[in-house]
């Protein structure tokens, strides 16, 4: 997939609101400003990992913090060049071609805005594979890679730079900052050279995420579970009407209230079963009358059971007709090396993953 | 069995346990409690187990779902979980994510804080009970159900000691055995014997227990349940008593604390079962040497043993009939004395009967001598009482003359034991025979079968063995018939040619000739004696 066209946007838009698991962001912000761009006669180039040269640098770049926000105090379209100009300035290294820290939700499209912004290639690959909540989580920490240098961009002009850290203390930084940032961020990370980006990414998830959406919005309205289920290579783990939504909050986290905590219950038309699903920034954990039947890593999306149109966890709501949907993760995270980073424990939820059969994933994008 | 209902009764559970979801399961049996510290503990659960959190969970927290489910599967009675706050005020669905402590969504008035209504719907989907603790330790009410838990068996425990005090070391009669635990069960209580027959107290059902079968039973009533606990002897197994106690209506509740005290009321009985036994015993081994030194006296009795005979009860003086009566095979005698006396005593005969050997020897005793009318009625009488003894005890009886005292008793009751010895062998008489129908004939004919004339008559027929012919009925036959040829070949149903070349070929095969009187007698004596049934 060298280039993104007009038509592949609403499939990315729906693909990366999938993958987002119920968090990510709003992307339909980030989907009107990459149309506008694309009906400008503007070129949006994904190339894949493998096309680079293997000394192009390539900087991860997206967007951190309350995503919520990002629809109300709208960008200024200057936030990203301001992060990528500062850590190129703090390395001295030129940037040859952005990769998205992460695919689901907002992220998945707001760093093609920015490459077209800034004349660079977009790379098919992200950081996460999915939606994620902390930067810590991300695949090059998971890889064992700094994630410092770093360079936070906020709407109103402020710039600051993490020289050295560990990713935890990068991910404390960020949340420190962001209150005054008043609300979310830019961030952008030293440059990665391609070689060594292959193997701490999840590669091909742009594309993955164009046909994804794809196979979704050709089923059209209303779609049938089966045929979802198919089209997805995943699970309807049930599709009924939500009779209870819980929030509560989290746990404090260096003194400082946690993410917010929910629950999701469903009755499933077929049988009256209760689906209940665990929710933090994304879905997490999903128990069929008490029976946990699928959690993270794998992706659980809530889709409007009419539209098709997933349904995050903070807009979710009492008397919505919904499916709920297990697509599973990229063989990235099932690695026994990387998959404690995003298991349920990770997240505070006493379970062992829960996910699709192997014979039931997907191919690795190419 | 106690149930989820059971326990919310309790004082310590009433007003501060209330049913949050899952009312259908409330009737579920409950075995056992088990506190857990909080609804993710990795515990197994058991079937029948009520689980109780003892902390407050987590506001919604998705492992009581979790438990819920696990408990189900495993078979478990309910979960409680303390509530410690109830929602002061009614909030919408989905707060902001900011949302105080003790929020839920919809946070109805009834319904707890930690308990999401997701989770109630899944007690009531599961059909499991989830009950909410709103004051008062959690540990509180694990212990107040634990103790109604155990209650059966302090029940149980309380009911043996009281059993234990009152079948002390004495001896208690089967009366007594029987009114003492009625007063303890406060139930009818029954004292049958081995046929279901009641001995003492009363229920309505005696037929229900199995006699035959030795062990504790449990028979299940229209309204209730017979308990029966057997008593007895090391052996033989019987005479076996039965206790029994009937559980009707509100009583059948406590069938499971009752049995361990039936035991020890059993054993009471099991006891004076032998008490009396040996009492028995020890009486009927006496009797039994005071015969045998009554039948050897040759003389004017001494002194001494006169001594004894009146102790005995036993009345000498008079004509005395002898009576004889063979027992059962492989009958244990001395209990079943009683009952001979009991029988004889119903048909208007007084005798005196002691163990002796393989069954009993007795007599009765007229005043003056008694006519032949009298001996007739006395003997009309002791078939009657034998038709009723035969089978279960006694198998065979025989009757002497009138003879007086002194000499007259060993006589008569020798005459007894020959007849009864030949009754053995004649069920045509209904396997009784008194001395005078006998004639003196047969009883001459008895004195044949000795152990030194019977091998001679068997060696004196020896060579008519394995031949053809049936040459030893013939000629018994052709005996009996006095030597009439036509009448025993009539008997034997053959022609009387074969007849006389049977007589021919005995004549041959024994070297003697039938035509002479004294071989005639030794070989028809011999005949009988080889012939006889029973031999």
């Amino acid at each position: 997939m060298p280039r993104i066209d007009l038509p592949d946007v609403d499939a990315l838009e729906r693909g990366v609101a999938v993958l987002g698991s119920g968090g990510g962001g709003d992307s339909r912000t980030a989907a009107t400003l990459l149309r506008r761009r694309l009906a400008d006669g503007l070129d949006v180039a994904v190339r894949p990992l493998t096309s680079l040269p293997p000394d192009a640098r390539v900087v991860p770049v997206g967007v951190v913090g309350a995503t919520a926000v990002f629809a109300e105090k709208l960008p200024g379209g200057h936030e990203v060049a301001a992060a990528v100009e500062a850590i190129q300035r703090w390395t001295g290294e030129r940037a040859d071609a952005l990769v998205s820290i992460e695919i689901g939700g907002l992220n998945g499209v707001l760093p093609l805005v920015a490459a077209c912004d800034l004349e660079l290639g977009a790379v098919d690959a992200d950081l996460s594979g999915r939606g994620l909540p902390r930067l810590d989580q991300l695949s090059l920490a998971a890889a064992g890679r700094p994630l410092t240098p770093a360079a936070l961009a906020e709407p109103s002009g402020q710039v600051i730079v993490q020289g050295t850290g560990a990713p935890a203390d990068l991910e404390r930084t960020a949340r420190t900052f962001l209150p005054a940032a008043g609300g979310w961020a830019a961030l952008a990370l030293a440059p990665v050279p391609a070689r060594e980006l292959a193997a701490s990414c999840v590669t091909g998830s742009v594309s993955g995420a164009v046909r994804l959406g794809r196979r979704i919005l050709a089923l059209g309205e209303s779609p049938d579970p089966e045929r979802l289920a198919a089209a997805t290579g995943g699970r309807v783990l049930s599709v009924g009407r939500v009779v209870e939504v819980t929030r509560r909050p989290g746990p404090e986290v260096h003194g400082r209230p946690g993410f917010a905590r929910g629950s999701v219950t469903l009755a499933g038309h077929r049988s009256g079963e209760l689906l209940r699903v665990e929710m933090e920034n994304e879905y997490l954990l999903a128990l069929r009358d008490g029976l946990v039947v699928a959690s993270t890593p794998d992706v659980i999306a809530v889709l409007d059971r009419r539209t098709g149109v997933p349904i995050a966890g903070d807009t979710v709501r009492v008397g919505m007709e919904v499916m709920v949907l297990q697509v599973a993760i990229s063989p990235f995270w099932t690695d026994p090396r990387r998959i404690a980073v995003l298991a349920p424990r990770a997240y505070g939820l006493d379970s062992d993953p829960v996910l699709l059969e192997r014979g039931d994933r997907p191919e690795v994008p190419g | 069995m106690t149930s989820v209902r059971r326990l919310l009764a309790l004082p310590e559970w009433s007003g501060r346990v209330r049913v949050l979801a899952g009312a259908a399961g409330l009737d579920a049996p409950v075995r056992a409690v088990r506190p857990i510290a909080d609804p993710g503990a990795a515990e197994a659960v058991a079937a029948d187990e009520l689980i109780i959190v003892t902390a407050p969970p987590q506001p919604a927290d998705w492992r009581l779902d979790a438990l819920l489910r696990r408990v189900v599967d495993a078979g478990g009675a309910g979960i409680l979980v303390p509530c410690a706050t109830r929602p002061a005020t009614a909030r919408t669905a989905g707060g902001g994510s900011q949302a105080g402590p003790g929020t839920s969504a919809g946070g109805r008035a009834s319904e707890p804080a930690e308990v999401s209504r997701a989770t109630l719907l899944l007690a009531e989907r599961l059909g499991l009970p989830l009950l909410g603790a709103f004051s008062g330790d959690p540990l509180d009410l694990v212990v107040a159900a634990r103790l109604l838990l155990a209650e059966p068996e302090i029940d149980r425990a309380r009911l043996v000691l009281a059993a234990h005090r009152a079948f002390d070391n004495r001896t208690h009669t089967p009366e007594d055995v029987v009114r003492r635990l009625e007063d303890l069960l406060r139930v009818p209580v029954a004292l049958l014997d081995d046929r279901g027959q009641p001995l003492a107290g009363e229920i309505a059902e005696p037929g229900q227990v199995r006699v035959d079968e030795f062990v504790p039973q449990r028979v299940e009533l229209a309204d209730g349940v017979l308990l029966a606990h057997p008593a007895l002897l090391p052996h033989p197994a019987r005479p076996t008593l039965w206790l029994v106690a009937e559980l009707r209506g509100t009583a059948a509740a406590r069938a499971e604390i009752v049995p361990p005290a039936l035991a020890v009321a059993a054993a009471a009985v099991q006891r004076w079962l032998l008490a009396h036994r040996l009492e028995l015993e020890r009486d009927a081994r006496a009797r039994t040497a005071l015969l045998g030194d009554l039948l050897r006296v040759d003389a004017e009795p001494s002194a001494q043993l006169r001594r004894r005979v009146a102790d005995a009860g036993w009345q000498l003086g008079g004509w005395h009939v002898g009576l004889r009566i063979g027992a059962v095979p492989t009958l244990d005698l001395v209990p079943y004395t009683a009952e001979i006396s009991r029988v004889l005593r119903a048909e208007g005969v007084e005798a005196v009967v002691v163990e002796h050997g393989e069954g009993w020897t007795g007599w009765t005793t007229f005043a003056q001598e008694p006519t032949p009318a009298r001996v007739r009625a006395l003997a009309a009488r002791l078939r009657a009482a034998h038709r009723k003894l035969r089978g279960s005890i006694a198998d065979h009886m025989g009757v002497g003359r009138p003879h007086p005292w002194p000499e007259g008793l060993a006589g008569t009751v020798a005459e007894a034991t020959d007849a009864a010895r030949l009754a053995a062998t004649r069920p045509e008489a209904g396997y009784f025979l008194q001395v005078d129908q006998l004639g003196m004939a047969q009883l001459l004919l008895e004195w044949t079968r000795t152990d030194t004339f019977e091998p001679a008559a068997r060696a004196l027929l020896a060579p008519l063995r394995d031949q053809p012919g049936d040459l030893i009925r013939t000629l018994s036959a052709y005996l009996d018939a006095e030597s009439s040829i036509a009448e025993t070949a009539a008997v034997l149903g053959v022609h009387r040619n074969t007849v006389t070349a049977r007589i021919d070929r005995v004549e041959r095969l024994l070297g003697v000739d039938l035509g002479h009187r004294d071989e005639r007698l030794a070989l028809h004596l011999a005949c009988r004696t080889v012939t006889l049934p029973g031999r």
